[in-house]
């Protein structure tokens, strides 16, 4: 049997560790020829000279689902189980990048929680350009960080599941891992302190300048400054727009509906509460103005500050539901006293509204509108049931309704 | 809108609705929901036929009620 294990290897969470790899798969990968004829007999050495010839990764591909030979590479590292040691060697190694990405998936499949960490991060700063083969047996291209992303976030990859590891944040706050060290810190660090000292001038200029002045700030320096002002304010990054729309009702339950610190739906939502100053609303301006232009990049780059910020936003829940509560409170207050400070705090809001200087309840009421009007469309509405059920499932889906 | 019977003999027999401008990577997505397997590890064929993902049921003339094979992989 060629297809056997090596029977000192270890076994992998509780098994062999060929079955990480799932039957059916598998049995692809053995009825293959480049199988069949290149991996037989393959040990730790002269693997590396079959890793040193891959130019694509994938997963399995076309009618019948040939696996592709970066998959049986991978099959035959779980059937000979190298040493961690080379397996390291193939991760650091700088020529070859199919390699690099080889050891990386030996290595997300078999390695500990934080071993994977460990190893896969620093390749984030590998830009390198990867063939991938797609189900359909296209090409498409894609980069080792993009590859490594894919495998520490995902729990799928190369129609392989990947076995669960914990989350970055956990093992954080357990102490068994740094928190991330992103290679563009030194710059940041820099930036800060330039940024300090040009603050105090900052103070002096009134609003109208200020705005222009933001607006052709470098992003950089904005986002810096984001970071240190998020103590009061949340982000959310999704492009699933039912996740979305989900975070959207969660919110509105947890601030109780009516806002004047407004939540603010789109691409991101930005929900801000507590302004009883000036100042504050001059912060959020500028922090929409920011919103709207920089949002695309942002969310790339967030990637890298994504451990500490979801660090930051946990530390501040606790501070923050407190906040709302008092704030729920000063608001009713300020509703007794009159219009007078919802006037103001409308009049500061302007350079974002282009499409409506409308306040808050005529755009939940347009919002309303908008749902129903959805909901007429998408089908879910129908008499029978049955169909509603399946229109209800198609439009999960990103499906038109059923025809009828 | 028609209806089509996905069988994988195994034990799995599935009764999906669909618009028959659908692809069949629409429809491995309904099944995928009503099954719980992956759509992108369902394989629809009939006899020797792999139906691929991006055609439409109209284009393989699938009708009302028709029955298809369902494999994995």
């Amino acid at each position: 049997m060629a297809n056997r294990t090596d029977p000192a290897a270890k076994s992998i969470r509780g098994t062999n560790p060929q079955n990480l790899v799932e039957k059916i798969v598998r049995s692809k990968i053995y009825q293959n020829t480049y199988w069949k004829e290149q991996c037989f007999g393959l040990t730790a050495e002269t693997l590396v000279d079959k890793a040193m010839e891959l130019d694509h990764v994938g997963g399995t591909f076309g009618g019948n689902r040939k696996p592709t030979p970066f998959m049986c590479l991978v099959m035959k590292m779980l059937q000979i189980q190298p040493e961690k040691e080379i397996v390291i060697e193939f991760i650091k190694n700088d020529d070859y990048k199919y390699v690099r990405v080889l050891g990386a998936f030996y290595l997300r499949l078999t390695g500990s929680d934080t071993d994977v960490y460990q190893y896969l991060e620093p390749l984030y700063n590998d830009y390198r350009k990867i063939r991938r083969k797609l189900a359909d047996g296209n090409f498409s291209l894609t980069h080792v960080d993009e590859v490594i992303d894919e495998l520490l976030t995902k729990d799928y990859s190369c129609d392989i599941a990947l076995p669960r590891i914990k989350k970055r944040w956990t093992l954080e706050s357990i102490g068994t891992l740094e928190p991330r060290k992103s290679a563009l810190e030194e710059d940041f660090e820099e930036e800060e302190d330039k940024e300090d000292a040009e603050q105090l001038d900052d103070g002096l200029e009134d609003d109208a300048h200020e705005k222009d002045y933001y607006r052709g700030r470098s992003p950089v320096r904005d986002r810096d400054k984001d970071r240190r002002h998020d103590s009061h304010r949340y982000r959310f990054l999704c492009t699933d727009s039912v996740q979305l729309r989900r975070i959207e009702i969660m919110i509105e339950a947890m601030i109780g509906n009516e806002d004047a610190g407004e939540t603010e739906t789109g691409t991101g939502i930005v929900i801000e509460k507590g302004k009883e100053d000036r100042d504050r609303d001059r912060d959020r301006d500028r922090y929409r103005l920011r919103d709207e232009k920089d949002y695309g990049r942002d969310r790339d780059r967030d990637r890298d500050w994504e451990g500490r910020d979801r660090e930051r936003r946990d530390r501040d829940r606790g501070r923050r539901r407190s906040h709302s509560r008092s704030r729920s409170r000063s608001r009713d207050r300020k509703d007794r006293d009159g219009g007078d400070h919802r006037k103001r705090h409308r009049s500061s809001i302007s350079p974002r509204r282009r499409d409506g200087a409308e306040d808050n309840s005529t755009r939940e009421e347009a919002k309303k509108k908008k749902e129903k009007k959805e909901k007429k469309d998408d089908g879910t509405d129908h008499p029978d049931p049955e169909i509603a059920e399946a229109n209800r499932l198609r439009a999960s889906l990103g499906l038109k309704p059923l025809k009828v | 809108m028609i209806e089509v019977v996905l069988n994988d003999r195994l034990g799995k027999k599935v009764r999906v609705k669909c618009n028959d401008d659908d692809t069949i990577g629409d429809l491995k997505k309904l099944v995928a929901a009503q099954t719980g397997t992956r759509a992108d590890k369902i394989r629809i064929q009939k006899w020797y036929n792999i139906y691929k993902d991006h055609i439409t049921l109209k284009d393989y003339e699938i009708h009302d009620g028709m029955g298809l094979e369902l494999y994995y992989n």
